[in-house]
């Protein structure tokens, strides 16, 4: 009986160790928020963690919202977001927030018009603001066609139903922005946010998640849904058409790799030292209105040196032309490269992480 | 002749003296029961002091108007800094309200019923009348195990089945021939909407129903029903007017317990329903939301207001959301025990 006794309790020891030293050599770190960037993520976390065996990184696509407040409370090591906080957040915030700049990305609308998905319609700000708050009811409606003449016959006289958010969307962020900067009524109004009050639009849908959008526009025919470049793929299997946007210069353009470039290089200079900014509706002939910085929303403080130093090791191949920013993967997911002196800037952030 | 006294001391427990009802184990055996007896109890009031506790800066804050507005405004974030009203701070903007909420809740809530009641109260005549002996076990197993299934598994049938049905095919169907009946026509939009949410909810609250329509007709003593059949009635008359009649007060009591798992009922809803904000529904086709769903689809985003006003105002949902389950749940119990009652002393 006793030596039965004295095996199993060396038996539970040897078990334990051999679990505290796996345990003490691998350092766990979530990654949850944007789904905007969550394919990215997916992409750099397969290739990052095979080259750095002592780290693992579980990511999880919930939403900028979420990313925001569980970088916050310290939940997640990295909270992806396409928002970065505002000024009362990190008032707030119980301890000191960075928000670092990881990619360019940027957001196309799409639409389900059944024998025009394969052509880009042209859209405007106010005109988005009018369908997001109910003045404009459907798609032969005069604004629409004004714009679009080439297709006014086209047009079917049909109920647009406008698909948004219903997580706190970093998404929602840069396309209520889009519509703020664009439009005066909308910025009395709704203003911009990662969770906005959204008006009252009869057959409007809430839609979890950038995947989320993509499924409700495909399964509603008229609708339209704002979704992230990085699920461009997914809507042309899809076969959603996208739109032509109007930018500050009021030229109609698409969110190709040229025109996002075009309204990077027209604000990306005015980037401040904390990295909050907006690059919305840029100026520019050829400006893409919807691109945005990617940031990863992350404490100063971390629980422990090792926490920390694995997080700035992996933010800082990130952000680097040999590792994240490489164009392998970027190009799947339609983003741009950082620019060297926001490259600088972020650097300087990440080294204040301890 | 053995007086009162004499049978007492026969029949009541054998007593060895004042040292065994003093005995250790005895005692702390009374006193751990009653502890965990009063702590489960005490749980109710416990909630009920942490939500109103919780929620109270939100009450202060959005007063009656939480009862009487529609919408659901965490505010500007990005607007400047907090703002005070009534003393509690919050982003400039906020403005919260739970009819909405409170809307959705009790329709969904009211098309269930009116799907599941018949069904349920046909289904319970047949397994107690009609069911076979041989076969009454089995069924009455299955129904049980139908109460298990989790909600999450309804409400994805409901998002690949339901909601598609609803929207490209009886949506469009009923709209067309009944168009003409109130909340029946107009816009089908995506079938996510009040019309599913109704129907997961019916499925879900089904099998309680019937296990306990089934339980209260059983207990009508066999004579009434045997009494009808013998006085020349078919079976269906046996069962309408004289068993139905005599077990009327469970049968609602019943529903009424359904009624309350129906209320609170949050995962098959929130994926079905199509997250409205800020807008009744026009037709049974458009989408609502109801207290519980909003509680989880608002939580994340509540927690990026820097005043968490937001998160005391979803609490304030829950409150409401708390009482209401809470008298319809106590209601249903005591009619159901007040029917047991009169059955007894028939």
């Amino acid at each position: 009986m006793k030596q039965k006794f004295v095996a199993l309790v060396l038996g539970c020891a040897m078990v334990a160790s051999v679990a505290t030293a796996a345990t003490a050599e691998t350092v766990k770190m979530l990654e949850t928020g944007s789904s905007l960037l969550y394919p990215l993520m997916n992409l750099w976390v397969a290739d990052y963690t095979k080259d750095n065996p002592g780290v693992q990184i579980t990511t999880q696509s919930t939403g900028s919202g979420t990313g925001i407040s569980e970088a916050i409370s310290g939940v997640a090591q990295i909270g992806a977001s396409d928002a970065y906080m505002s000024d009362s957040q990190l008032k707030a915030a119980p301890s000191p927030m960075l928000n670092i700049p990881t990619a360019i990305s940027a957001q196309q609308v799409n639409y389900n018009l059944p024998g025009l998905n394969d052509v880009h319609l042209k859209l405007s700000g106010p005109v988005l603001a009018g369908i997001y708050s109910g003045s404009i009811r459907y798609w032969d409606d005069k604004s629409i066609v004004a714009l679009n003449k080439a297709y006014a016959s086209k047009l079917p006289h049909k109920g647009i139903i406008p698909i948004h958010r219903s997580d706190g969307s970093g998404d929602t962020f840069i396309f209520t922005q889009y519509l703020t900067f664009s439009t005066p009524s909308w910025k009395n109004g709704p203003a911009y946010g990662t969770s906005i009050s959204w008006p009252a639009v009869p057959t409007a849908v809430g839609a979890n998640g950038n995947p989320g959008m993509v499924q409700a526009c495909k399964a509603a025919p008229y609708s339209i849904a704002y979704i992230g470049v990085s699920f461009l793929n997914e809507t042309d299997k899809a076969g959603l058409g996208y739109a032509m946007l109007e930018n500050r210069a009021g030229n109609f353009v698409l969110p190709t790799a040229e025109n996002v470039s075009a309204a990077a290089a027209a604000l990306v200079s005015k980037t401040p030292a904390d990295e909050r900014i907006s690059l919305i509706f840029a100026p520019g002939a050829k400006s893409y209105p919807i691109i945005n910085y990617e940031y990863a929303i992350v404490r100063e403080q971390q629980p422990n040196a090792e926490t920390a130093a694995a997080l700035k090791k992996f933010l800082s191949w990130g952000i680097s032309s040999d590792g994240g920013n490489a164009m392998k993967y970027l190009d799947k997911v339609h983003f741009k490269p950082l620019p060297e002196s926001v490259v600088k800037l972020s650097i300087k952030q990440i080294d204040k992480i301890h | 002749m053995t007086t009162q006294t004499q049978v007492d001391r026969a029949t009541s427990p054998p007593t060895a003296g004042a040292a065994s009802r003093h005995r250790p184990g005895d005692v702390a055996l009374q006193w751990g029961t009653g502890a965990m007896a009063a702590v489960t109890a005490a749980l109710v009031f416990l909630i009920a002091i942490f939500l109103a506790v919780y929620a109270f800066p939100a009450i202060r804050f959005n007063g009656l108007d939480f009862l009487t507005t529609l919408t659901w405004n965490m505010g500007n974030q990005y607007g400047g800094g907090p703002v005070a009203r009534n003393g509690i701070a919050g982003m400039p903007g906020a403005s919260f309200g739970v009819v909405v909420f409170l809307y959705g809740t009790l329709m969904s809530s009211f098309v269930a019923m009116l799907v599941a009641t018949p069904v349920a109260l046909l289904a319970a005549v047949a397994m107690v009348f009609r069911v076979p002996a041989s076969l009454k076990t089995p069924v009455n197993t299955l129904v049980e195990l139908m109460a298990g299934v989790p909600s999450v598994v309804f409400g994805l049938w409901g998002i690949v089945v339901l909601v598609p049905w609803i929207g490209n095919a009886l949506g469009p169907w009923l709209s067309a021939h009944l168009g003409w009946v109130p909340f029946l026509g107009g816009s089908i939009g995506t079938g996510n909407g009040l019309l599913a949410s109704g129907v997961v909810l019916a499925i879900m609250i089904l099998p309680i129903m019937a296990a306990t329509m089934r339980d209260v007709m059983s207990a009508v003593p066999s004579s009434i029903y045997e009494a009808s059949i013998a006085l020349g009635g078919t079976s269906w008359q046996a069962v309408t007017q004289a068993v139905l009649p005599a077990a009327r007060a469970g049968i609602f009591g019943a529903a009424m317990l359904a009624l309350g798992r129906a209320l609170g009922e949050t995962m098959a809803v929130l994926m079905v329903s199509g997250a409205a904000m800020n807008q009744l529904p026009q037709n049974i086709y458009q989408p609502i939301n109801t207290m519980a769903a909003v509680i989880v689809s608002q939580l994340d985003s509540a927690l990026t207001d820097s005043t968490l006003l937001a998160v005391r105002s979803l609490a304030e949902i829950a409150l409401v959301l708390f009482a209401i389950t809470l008298v319809v749940n106590v209601g249903a119990r005591l009619i159901l025990r007040l029917a047991g009652n009169l059955e007894r002393s028939a």
